[in-house]
């Protein structure tokens, strides 16, 4: 059903089913980032709801990770090392079917929100505003949501640190 | 808030009034920044946030089983749920299996939990409604079961009970006995709390026909929990991706139709009494033997990838998103919490309602604020 149309979407560029019993997943995409509103879409119209949207900071572990294995060549670590990679989750109510959506966005592009889609995604999106400083297109309301209004640097970064020389450097300007 | 200022300047029929962060019936640190017709609400704006503790960016910093105390934190008052939840999260993932005698056990105090949660939000709901007698009735029950799980647990809110593989320690006579005397004790109290709350006249004026969650929340917000099934849906974790052994209990999902305060309130009252069903049928078939698994590895080390994992909690579907590059701490652990999905849709159900409802409807929906900001 929604299988068939997300392959054929040009916003989604790999597609796999994934082992539910362990991972929780039926389906997992990777999709371009500025198709997302229209993927949301898509899912949205099939009767999907946004069940959860986040990011995964993996700009500094790309390059770890090819250290790591030499041996094998990484689809991901061949792209883009520095990338967020973004996160959404839909499924259906009642008998489950998860779809796992990620799309990556390269340090200081912006992405597309889909707040104009699901309504809930509003939140989602600023907490990853707040906690990774990813910037979203047309959200109507983009603002730090757990992190003081006046708070400086974004905390779930992998190089963030209390004590960055940087937040004081940033203060003070 | 200087563009508050601005639109307040531009518009003089209608102004903003804040409530909170330090307000009794926001149960913690919660502000809603209400804007007013007169007495009715407009919109409502809540700023969360106050009690946020980066338990996010914990998880990434030390090991799996480093993380277990802090669950129980999240979500101070289903805690065991929580608690058990991370760690069913991970016995999935690594495949560990749980004897049979900790799979009960988990049962038994996970309901026992969700009661206590419950009863909880039935005193302090009442309390803001401006009941006190009930609060009174509901921690009184309340403080019988967090007895039973302090006998075993060691602990009266914030348990580490659960671990990967088992829980700690196994239950002993006493802890069975003391369940079913609670259970046949507490279904007696049910009625008494229909009686004194739902069949009072004073609560149903306050609660019928007030925060009713348009129908089209549900799929935009992707609602759970009692929200979700006083709207006529009878969705449930525990039924529709059944985790540890709930698929052998009967229990019905409680649903009612109108979506107002009054109809969640008939949720979570019957929502004690099939916990009460579920914690019999266990009682009946608990087996002997060990209560861990004999071989949980030390050091865990999840393969590389993604992972998801929820439950039922009290208040609606909790969710673990787990990501694993492989190595013994996580490399991202997000937590899908249902009083943060609650309250994103705030400005939806309140828009339209009188100042006045706006305790109630906050009620109404069983807010935790440190689980809001986790």
């Amino acid at each position: 059903m929604i299988g068939e149309k997300l392959q054929e979407h040009a916003g989604i560029t790999e597609s796999s089913s994934a082992d539910y019993a362990v991972s929780g997943y039926h389906h997992v995409h990777k999709a371009l980032a500025s198709e997302l509103p229209a993927v949301a879409a898509l899912f949205f119209e099939n009767g999907y709801y946004l069940e959860t949207m986040t990011c995964i900071d993996e700009r500094a572990s790309a390059g770890d990770e090819k250290e790591k294995k030499d041996d094998a060549e990484d689809e991901q670590t061949a792209e883009d090392p520095g990338a967020f990679r973004l996160v959404y989750q839909f499924d259906k109510a009642g008998a489950p079917e998860r779809h796992l959506i990620t799309t990556r966005i390269a340090s200081g592009e912006s992405a597309s929100s889909i707040a104009g889609v699901f309504a809930g995604a509003d939140w989602y999106e600023r907490e990853v505003f707040d906690l990774y400083g990813v910037l979203f297109a047309k959200h109507p309301d983009l603002r730090r949501i757990l992190m003081p209004d006046d708070y400086i640097g974004h905390p779930l970064r992998k190089d963030f640190s209390d004590q960055d020389p940087r937040r004081e450097e940033m203060a003070s300007e | 808030m200087s563009d508050t200022i601005e639109i307040v300047a531009q518009d003089r029929d209608t102004y903003y009034l804040n409530m909170g962060p330090q307000h009794p019936s926001t149960h913690g640190v919660l502000r809603l920044v209400l804007h007013l017709d007169g007495e009715r609400i407009i919109d409502a704006d809540p700023i969360i946030g106050y009690g946020h503790r980066a338990h996010e960016k914990m998880a990434e910093n030390r090991d799996y089983l480093q993380f277990l105390p802090n669950t129980s934190r999240i979500d101070y008052l289903s805690g065991m749920i929580y608690n058990l939840a991370y760690c069913q999260a991970i016995e999935k993932i690594l495949a560990i299996e749980v004897p049979e005698r900790a799979e009960y056990i988990r049962i038994i105090a996970g309901e026992l939990n969700r009661i206590s949660s419950h009863l909880l939000w039935l005193g302090t709901y009442l309390l803001d409604l401006g009941g006190i007698t009930p609060f009174l009735y509901g921690f009184d029950d309340r403080e019988k079961i967090l007895d039973i799980l302090d006998r075993v647990t060691g602990s009266r809110l914030t348990y580490s009970y659960g671990r990967f593989g088992g829980v700690t320690m196994d239950v002993d006579e006493v802890f069975l006995e003391n369940t079913a005397e609670f259970i046949e004790y507490f279904e007696g109290r049910i009625p008494v709390f229909e009686e004194l709350v739902i069949g009072n006249v004073i609560f149903q004026e306050r609660t019928k026909g007030v925060g009713i969650f348009p129908s089209e929340l549900i799929q935009h917000y992707a609602l759970s929990g009692p929200s979700l099934r006083a709207m006529g849906i009878a969705s449930d974790v525990r039924k529709d991706e059944p985790y540890s052994i709930y698929e052998r209990f009967e229990f019905k999902v409680p649903t009612q139709q109108a979506g107002d305060c009054f109809a969640r309130s008939l949720i979570r009252i019957e929502e004690m009494r099939q916990s009460l069903k579920i914690i019999a049928q266990a009682l009946r078939d608990i087996p002997s033997g060990p209560v861990m698994a004999a071989k949980v590895p030390k050091r865990l080390r999840p393969p590389a990838g993604e992972y998801c994992f929820s439950v039922e909690s009290a208040r609606g579907r909790y969710q673990h998103f787990i990501v694993s590059d492989g190595s013994d701490v996580p490399f991202r652990h997000k937590l899908t919490t249902p009083s943060f999905v609650n309250v994103s849709t705030m400005s939806k159900v309140m828009a339209g309602n009188m100042l006045s409802d706006a305790v109630a409807i906050l009620g109404s929906i069983d807010i935790v604020v440190p689980e809001i900001d986790r």
